[in-house]
């Protein structure tokens, strides 16, 4: 198997893979599917990928590591057809193949799968289902209901997705849409999925759920090339992996049964780093509470108290209601009954994020492109939209005074390239997610941050750096929530973790819980 | 790269393209069309052009707010209505400052619906538009109100200082007032965040609501001193005074390097954008053409301009697309 790596385009592979596509069963596990041989790419004066070389096999879980700017998405866009390589060649199934665009690699059966959400919130899960499908259809579309709701049926079935066909994507919970996501990309003829990040929203059961749909996928016989950050999945999941550093191979197809996980992490990042326990900062006095909280009729009442120099995680599967409480702990949702407090004092009206600025409350959301970045501008425009009103001088701006204070906040957090005036467009997503964090550490008078998911979708040199400033934050004396699905980021960081589940807190566990632990609480399952 | 080279290309970098799309077009009309490049004629360019800027800065407020606002097309109707109307019984100086004052509170609407009440902006100044028309005609009773002779008004439109026309010093006055407001000010700056992402703004603190009610309002002021100028210039009431104006407002924005989107733009895209628009009106009347070719002309232009701004944004979503 190991030997597997290294074989060149097959004559007779092409006709190989197709029966093995067709007859899973056949022991066609060395059939390969995918194959990029030397690629480079430069843009203009800078290569991304410096000879990169990618096997993948029908059947075959791949999984695809490197930082950020490894020249992982580089790659990823010359397989699905996004990008042409500068030289190189890529063969399907033994065929060597040049897409033009993305549409000819799904054509081909080469489904790719977005971070980026690709679902019509407006529409049904059904409609969602078929929305390809029904865009080709030229005139009056056929609308076979009764057929095409058994087959919509059938591919939520195949990922394990309950949901209502006819409820509106934007009611669905990101996990939900995630996996809705996949189910409409398998719906089509697919040999190889690309999946990039697919768990970076996903809860503990829905990416358990999703790697047994991928399970019976490989075995199947449809390839997968696997993206992602965390090692503690790909060690789940793959078969093979292959990590990319600096455009380069550094490991290329190598079986993951071999290959230590210290080895990757190493080689992703080019050198070992520490992995021991951190150590927390002593607990102070209280400093934001939420009383009695109730943002949403029926809801449960929620209070919770972070202390000075304490990082409170707060854990709950997607639609737990973990982000809402993170929400409501930074001031940003309206609430009907309640009350915020810093330092015992209240915070205006819930719901109001100027005044919970004003109190000294940072907010790190979910969901950065979203309701984090500002695009089009600077990564100091980023930096500053919090504390505008401080940066005047005679009632004008003073882009001085802008400048200096927040290159010093962005350089603190390690922005890399540290281009304060780069547009935030540019950033790779660790450094965009450094931006949010100088953000909020740049607040006037700082006294609380609530981080949720500070490090999701981000490599592990950006994710050490922001768990160091976490730390860092809390031993200044910050009280700190830290709202993750990320169990190990919890329970390396947390003092104490608050479970989160069906929208009420249900436990408390201590620190140095172990991620099964939290894992199971949040389940429900009774230790 | 040197440090030289890099600060070289910043700099032109920071200069809009558009600008040379109107170098091109000036070049190319001083060159080619007769009576272009004179003196008298380049002064009426900017003099005609002077109302459409005022305007043009209201409307780039707005869009980059995130917004957009129709209604300016019948203010400033309203305007000549009401000044005409109030100058028949009080001074001039009343009479205008309540055909400003009209403007304001047609903007502080649309800005009290779109802020506070979270409607579309694009309806809601569609309806005002509508709505500020029927009453003006109401107003003046269906025929354009006169204004008697006596009373000086058209000084606002017809003097100058120095050779240069009033409303030109006056646009170009507002110029300066508008790259301050957005460049050094905490309430533009939130103008920009706020259109490049509501959410965003709304997370970091920005006082959303206070915010986006004071663009429609400080952009009611800028079309004001817009209508002001009209009003002097066809010394009437005129219920259907400039019907044209959001859209060659729009149109200056965008061909000036506003996206209609939001989030970005400057006072120097405003300016540029409605130099382009007033010359071209300009050479359409030298060429003889009908006043309609303006009109074609004008969605011509507009939707050129968008199509330009869109090549970026198609490189940049099949780039988030792709990865």
């Amino acid at each position: 198997m190991a030997s597997a790596s290294s074989v060149g385009p097959d004559p007779r592979s092409s006709d190989a893979a197709v029966i093995a596509a067709r007859q899973p069963q056949a022991s066609a596990r060395d059939d390969v599917l995918l194959e990029a041989r030397a690629i480079v790419k430069e843009y203009g004066s800078t290569k991304a990928l410096q000879g990169a070389d990618l096997t993948l096999r029908a059947g075959r879980i791949h999984a695809l590591m490197g930082e950020n700017g490894a020249g992982k998405s580089t790659l990823v866009k010359i397989l699905v057809g996004a990008a042409v390589p500068s030289s190189g060649t890529v063969a399907l199934q033994g065929r060597p193949v040049r897409f033009d665009g993305v549409s000819e690699a799904i054509a081909a059966g080469i489904v790719p799968i977005y971070q980026q959400s690709t679902l019509f919130p407006n529409l049904t899960v059904l409609e969602n289902l078929f929305a390809f499908e029904t865009a080709a259809l030229h005139g009056v579309a056929r609308y076979r209901s009764v057929q095409r709701r058994r087959l919509a049926q059938q591919m939520l079935d195949r990922i394990g997705l309950v949901v209502s066909l006819d409820q509106p994507v934007a009611l669905l919970s990101l996990g939900e849409k995630q996996l809705l996501e996949i189910a409409r990309g398998l719906g089509r003829d697919c040999k190889l999925l690309v999946l990039d990040e697919p768990t970076a929203a996903l809860s503990q059961g829905d990416t358990n759920r999703l790697f047994a749909a991928l399970r019976r996928l490989a075995a199947a016989g449809v390839g997968i090339l696997y993206i992602s950050h965390k090692t503690n999945e790909i060690q789940q999941i793959a078969d093979e992996i292959t990590v990319l550093r600096d455009g380069v191979c550094v490991i290329s197809g190598a079986p993951l049964k071999s290959t230590p996980m210290q080895a990757i992490v190493s080689a992703m990042v080019g050198h070992t780093f520490n992995v021991g326990e951190k150590s927390l900062p002593v607990v102070g006095a209280p400093v934001l509470t939420l009383e009695s909280a109730v943002c949403r009729a029926g809801d449960p009442e929620i209070s919770i108290t972070v202390h000075a120099s304490e990082i409170l995680g707060v854990a709950g599967l997607a639609g737990s209601g973990a982000e809402e409480i993170g929400a409501m702990l930074a001031g940003a949702l309206a609430c009907a009954s309640g009350a915020l407090r810093v330092n015992g004092r209240p915070v205006g009206r819930m719901g109001d994020r100027a005044a919970a600025v004003a109190a000294g409350i940072g907010y790190v959301p979910a969901d950065r492109s979203v309701d984090g970045l500002f695009p089009g501008h600077d990564a100091l425009r980023n930096a500053s939209a919090s504390i505008l009103e401080h940066l005047t001088k005679f009632g004008l701006l003073s882009s001085r005074a802008e400048s200096i204070r927040l290159s010093a906040a962005l350089t603190d957090v390690s922005l890399s390239p540290n281009q304060p005036w780069r547009l935030i467009d540019e950033f790779s997503g660790g450094n965009q997610q450094k931006v949010l964090l100088a953000r909020n550490l740049a607040v006037v008078d700082v006294k609380a941050l609530v981080l949720v998911e500070p490090t999701r979708g981000v490599d592990v040199g950006a994710r050490d750096i922001i768990h160091d400033r976490i730390l860092k934050a809390a031993a200044a004396g910050l009280a700190i929530a830290l709202i993750s699905t990320d169990l190990e980021e919890l329970t390396s960081l947390s003092h104490r973790i608050a479970i989160v589940r069906d929208r009420r807190l249900t436990a408390e566990l201590p620190r140095l819980s172990s991620p099964a632990a939290v894992a199971s609480a949040m389940l429900g399952e009774s230790r | 790269m040197t440090m030289g080279r890099l600060a070289g290309s910043k700099l032109l970098q920071r200069l809009p393209v558009s600008i040379w799309v109107l170098a091109l077009i000036v070049v190319v009309f001083a060159l080619f069309l007769p009576g272009f490049a004179r003196i008298e004629n380049l002064t009426n360019v900017l003099r005609v052009g002077a109302i459409l800027a005022l305007a043009s800065y209201g409307q780039a407020i707005v869009l980059i707010s995130g917004g957009i606002d129709f209604s300016i097309g019948s203010s400033v109707a309203l305007c000549s209505v009401t000044t005409a109307l109030a100058i028949q019984q009080w001074p001039l100086g009343l009479a205008l400052t309540v055909g400003f004052a009209s403007i304001i509170a047609v903007g502080a609407i649309n800005g009290l619906l779109v802020a506070y009440l979270k409607l579309s902006p694009f309806l809601v100044t569609l309806g005002m538009l509508l709505l500020v028309h029927g009453f003006a005609a109401i107003a003046a009773g269906g025929l354009p109100v006169e204004v008697p002779d006596r009373e000086g008004i058209h000084t606002l439109s017809g003097g100058g200082l120095l050779g240069v026309p009033y409303p030109v010093l006056i646009a170009a006055l507002a110029a300066v007032a508008l790259h301050v407001l957005f460049e050094r000010t905490t309430l533009g700056r939130s103008w920009f965040l706020i259109g490049s992402s509501r959410p965003a703004a709304e997370a970091t603190g920005i006082r959303l609501r206070r915010n986006i009610f004071l663009a429609y309002v400080l952009a009611a002021a800028f079309v004001g001193v817009a209508g002001l100028i009209l009003t002097s210039r066809v010394a009437a009431g005129e219920p259907n005074l400039y019907p044209t104006l959001p859209f060659e407002t729009m149109a200056a924005c965008a061909v000036g390097g506003i996206p209609l989107t939001g989030g970005r733009g400057s006072a120097l895209n405003a300016v540029i954008g409605v130099i382009v628009i007033a010359v071209l009106n300009n050479a359409i009347v030298l060429l003889n053409f009908p006043a309609y070719a303006q009109l074609a002309l004008l969605g011509a232009i507009m939707v050129g301009a968008v199509i330009a701004q869109g090549v970026p944004s198609w490189t940049r979503l099949a780039r988030i697309r792709s990865l």
